[in-house]
């Protein structure tokens, strides 16, 4: 593997970074213009990713990976990607890795309950509403996965804050979560990963997750 | 299984975290990144961040801390205090905030909860409830406390739900700062007229209160802030304590 040696120091250096080691993957966060990409930006950046916040659409596809971050509401989101749904959809056949997060996970499917849009429709099925006595579903709950990013994880709990959740019509659960009857929490199709709960969020653990997460592209480069 | 969540609480006002009694008598504790960041550290599920002096003294609220709060904050944080409109509230997510909280201007345009809900998503919006019992019932009071409204505090809940509010803040004013534990009737009353998360907060005083209140109500979270601020009870002593107790905690 061929890294790049610098001297330079980067910020925050954590044990996420290989000392003098410039972090190579270069991952787009999409902005759709609502809430705070700082969280997702910053706990990429400590699990050794190069992010960038990106609020053109087209120039998303630029990058290495692409992240679909949980802020807003179903259709907030998919206005602002809903005319390149198909150079997006295109992008993630042809395998660019995509990291879909609570919202930035039910975008993927076919529709969503929770708005009129379209979503991008790379998984079969629809984003439902939870049917838990008390909705949204806030906090801290266990994910059950035996998927490689959960490798090492300190605990098995994640932050969820999420009122739907993906309904998958094809073989693409990779991980599940318990409230008041279990739900599918997280997603993979090939090299697309939607996950409903927070790893920017999740302390610890969402940061072993997320530096699993770059490790996995770093390899694919 | 959903576990409950333990918050400490950071007043703010001038960039430091106070803690008053009775929303009275401020007294300085410390910074809101310093704090956070240790209370995370401790186990915290989430931070509180109010500036408390924002409607009072009609300021916003104090972007530049709560982005140094942010920066290095790894658990949700939810920040209030001043937040007037949608643009507010954006201003707020974009420097950090994962929820925002509304009160004042929520009661004086009720529509704002549901303009935020729609562009954001209701998992954002927090909705902050300072009650004062009143014989039978709680009201509703505003400006930190200080101006009483003609809210009934169980009925503005269930209106701050329909309305598109993803949780309430609920602070009993009878019970903050007296560490005597939660208003556990005020608690139930509004935890079982709504069916979205509840944040009991006010009296907390160790972590039998805490104990008190999710066993004795619909509480989803609980508040606290003295027991952390003066290092009485640590956040991870806190869940020890539940979890022996049956309390499924983090």
């Amino acid at each position: 593997m061929v890294t790049i040696r610098r001297s330079v120091k980067y910020p925050e250096s954590t044990d996420s970074y290989r000392i003098g080691q410039r972090p190579r993957v270069r991952v787009s966060i999409a902005d759709y213009g609502v809430g705070n990409l700082h969280s997702i930006r910053k706990a990429l950046e400590l699990a050794g990713a190069r992010p960038v916040v990106e609020s053109n659409m087209r120039n998303l596809l630029d990058a290495d990976a692409i992240v679909f971050p949980g802020v807003g509401a179903f259709d907030a989101a998919m206005s602002k990607l809903d005319r390149y749904r198909d150079i997006i959809l295109d992008r993630l056949m042809a395998g660019t890795p995509c990291l879909g997060i609570c919202i930035g996970a039910q975008i993927l499917f076919e529709g969503s309950d929770e708005g009129d849009m379209p979503g991008i429709g790379l998984i079969k099925g629809r984003v439902v509403r939870l049917s838990a006595k008390r909705v949204p579903h806030m906090g801290w709950n266990e994910v059950r996965s035996d998927d490689g990013m959960f490798a090492g994880v300190p605990s098995p709990y994640f932050y969820f804050a999420h009122s739907y959740c993906g309904r998958p019509e094809e073989d693409v659960t990779m991980g599940i979560t318990d409230y008041e009857g279990e739900f599918p929490s997280v997603f993979r199709k090939k090299n697309v990963l939607g996950v409903q709960f927070h790893p920017e969020k999740s302390s610890a653990s969402g940061a072993t997750f997320l530096r699993n997460y770059v490790k996995y592209l770093e390899e694919k480069l | 299984m959903l576990t409950k969540r333990i918050i400490p609480c950071l007043d703010v006002t001038d960039g430091k975290v106070v803690k008053g009694v009775k929303f009275e008598n401020l007294e300085g504790i410390g910074y809101p990144p310093e704090l956070a960041q240790a209370y995370e550290k401790q186990g915290a599920d989430e931070i509180v961040f109010l500036d408390i002096t924002a409607s009072v003294d009609a300021r916003k609220t104090l972007l530049e801390s709560v982005e140094r709060t942010a920066e290095k904050l790894f658990v949700p944080l939810t920040v209030g205090g001043g937040i007037r409109s949608v643009e507010d509230m954006r201003t707020a997510l974009k420097a950090g905030a994962d929820k925002v909280s509304v009160n004042s201007a929520a009661i004086a345009s009720p529509e704002l909860i549901g303009e935020c809900a729609r562009e954001f998503g209701k998992q954002c919006v927090v909705v902050a409830i300072d009650a004062k019992r009143e014989g039978d019932k709680w009201m509703v009071h505003t400006h930190g406390g200080r101006r009483r409204t003609e809210l009934d505090a169980v009925s503005w809940a269930g209106e701050a739900e329909d309305r598109g509010a993803g949780e309430l803040l609920l602070t009993s004013m009878d019970a903050d700062g007296t560490a005597e534990g939660y208003d556990i009737e005020l608690t139930a009353a509004v935890a079982d007229a709504v069916s979205i998360p509840v944040i009991a907060s006010g009296g907390c005083g160790g972590p039998e209160h805490m104990y008190e209140v999710f066993q004795q109500t619909g509480a989803s979270a609980a508040l606290a802030a003295s027991i952390f601020h003066y290092g009485t009870w640590t956040v991870a002593q806190v869940k020890e304590y539940l979890r022996d107790r049956g309390v499924v905690v983090r």
